[in-house]
């Protein structure tokens, strides 16, 4: 279980009138994200080089709209957001990755979702052949789903934000959060289960029959 | 009704709850690992994984490729992007003061 805390989600539009207590110590609280925020553009942008722009250009902006910054709100959260709306004007469009649409609904999944239920032969077999990837595997796993998916599930499995944070962030209502990271999690699962029958570590053809 | 007819339906009838209760924990399984769900459900999913190992394996699965996930993604800024973003920072905050 994740340690979650209540997490207080406040959007102000307008700003605050700054004085001495209520400003942003910007340069201290919000540049001590840039590793975070470094490692979630590799992933947005997928190269270091553009990882590095991305990262600039969210602190350039971050820094002009920090009067819009309500104190006591989740700065990280916010930084995100910039960030990802950073990313899809600028690198989604020189990517020239079209954009996708989510039109898959809550229903859709919910109905998958129940499935899934698999001998417990399957079951330690899968997890066995989950121990023996490594990260680069991993890497690999999450930077071949859509963004939409990427974005999701990187937001909840390493940042742990919580899912109305995420549809903050992603600009997207709470259920096509839900939605993105079920779906994002199921493709996962699949790619980390063909790259460990690729090593001959999990045998795939398993993976298909048996459920129940 | 025969006895030996009630005994087979009162198993279908638990079989038919306990398919109900697998349902909805895989289901629910990702909002339970995400610490999403109000207490009750999570108290009632977290028991019917306790007593169901077919569901139990599932969510293991699950929380084991969040954790590979979380693990393989922990890159540093490089040291070059930390200056170039003070700078910027630097150079914005001097053009604020000037304009007063």
């Amino acid at each position: 279980m994740r340690a979650a805390g209540a997490r207080p989600w406040e959007v102000r539009v307008g700003s605050v009138a700054m004085s001495e207590e209520t400003s942003l110590d910007f340069e201290t609280e919000a540049l001590s994200y840039m590793d975070q925020l470094y490692a979630a553009a590799l992933r947005l942008t997928r190269n270091s080089a553009d990882a590095e722009d991305l990262v600039q250009e969210t602190y350039a902006k971050a820094f002009k709209a920090q009067d819009k910054f309500t104190m006591g709100t989740n700065l990280k959260a916010w930084l995100y957001r910039i960030q990802t709306n950073a990313f899809i004007n600028t690198y989604r469009k020189k990517q020239r990755e079209p954009k996708r649409t989510d039109a898959d609904t809550v229903e859709d999944w919910q109905l998958a979702a129940a499935a899934e239920h698999q001998s417990s032969g399957l079951a330690s077999a899968e997890q066995q052949a989950l121990d023996s990837l490594g990260d680069t595997e991993v890497r690999r796993a999450l930077s071949e789903l859509s963004d939409d998916f990427r974005m999701a599930v990187y937001l909840s499995d390493v940042e742990g934000f919580a899912y109305k944070e995420i549809a903050e962030i992603m600009d997207t209502p709470v259920g096509t959060v839900m939605s993105r990271l079920h779906r994002g999690r199921r493709m996962l699962r699949e790619k980390l289960r063909d790259y460990a029958a690729e090593r001959g570590i999990y045998e795939r053809s398993a993976g298909d029959a048996d459920h129940g | 009704m025969r006895p030996n007819e009630e005994s087979t339906s009162a198993v279908l009838e638990t079989q038919t709850m306990a398919k109900r209760q697998c349902e909805e924990a895989l289901a629910k399984l990702f909002e339970y690992i995400d610490g999403e769900l109000p207490d009750t459900e999570l108290l009632r999913i977290g028991e019917h994984l306790k007593d169901c190992p077919p569901c139990e394996a599932e969510h293991q699965i699950n929380e084991k490729i969040r954790m590979l996930v979380s693990q393989a993604h922990g890159d540093k800024a490089p040291h070059q992007l930390r200056e170039r973003v003070l700078s910027t920072i630097q150079a914005a905050r001097a053009e604020l003061q000037a304009e007063g």
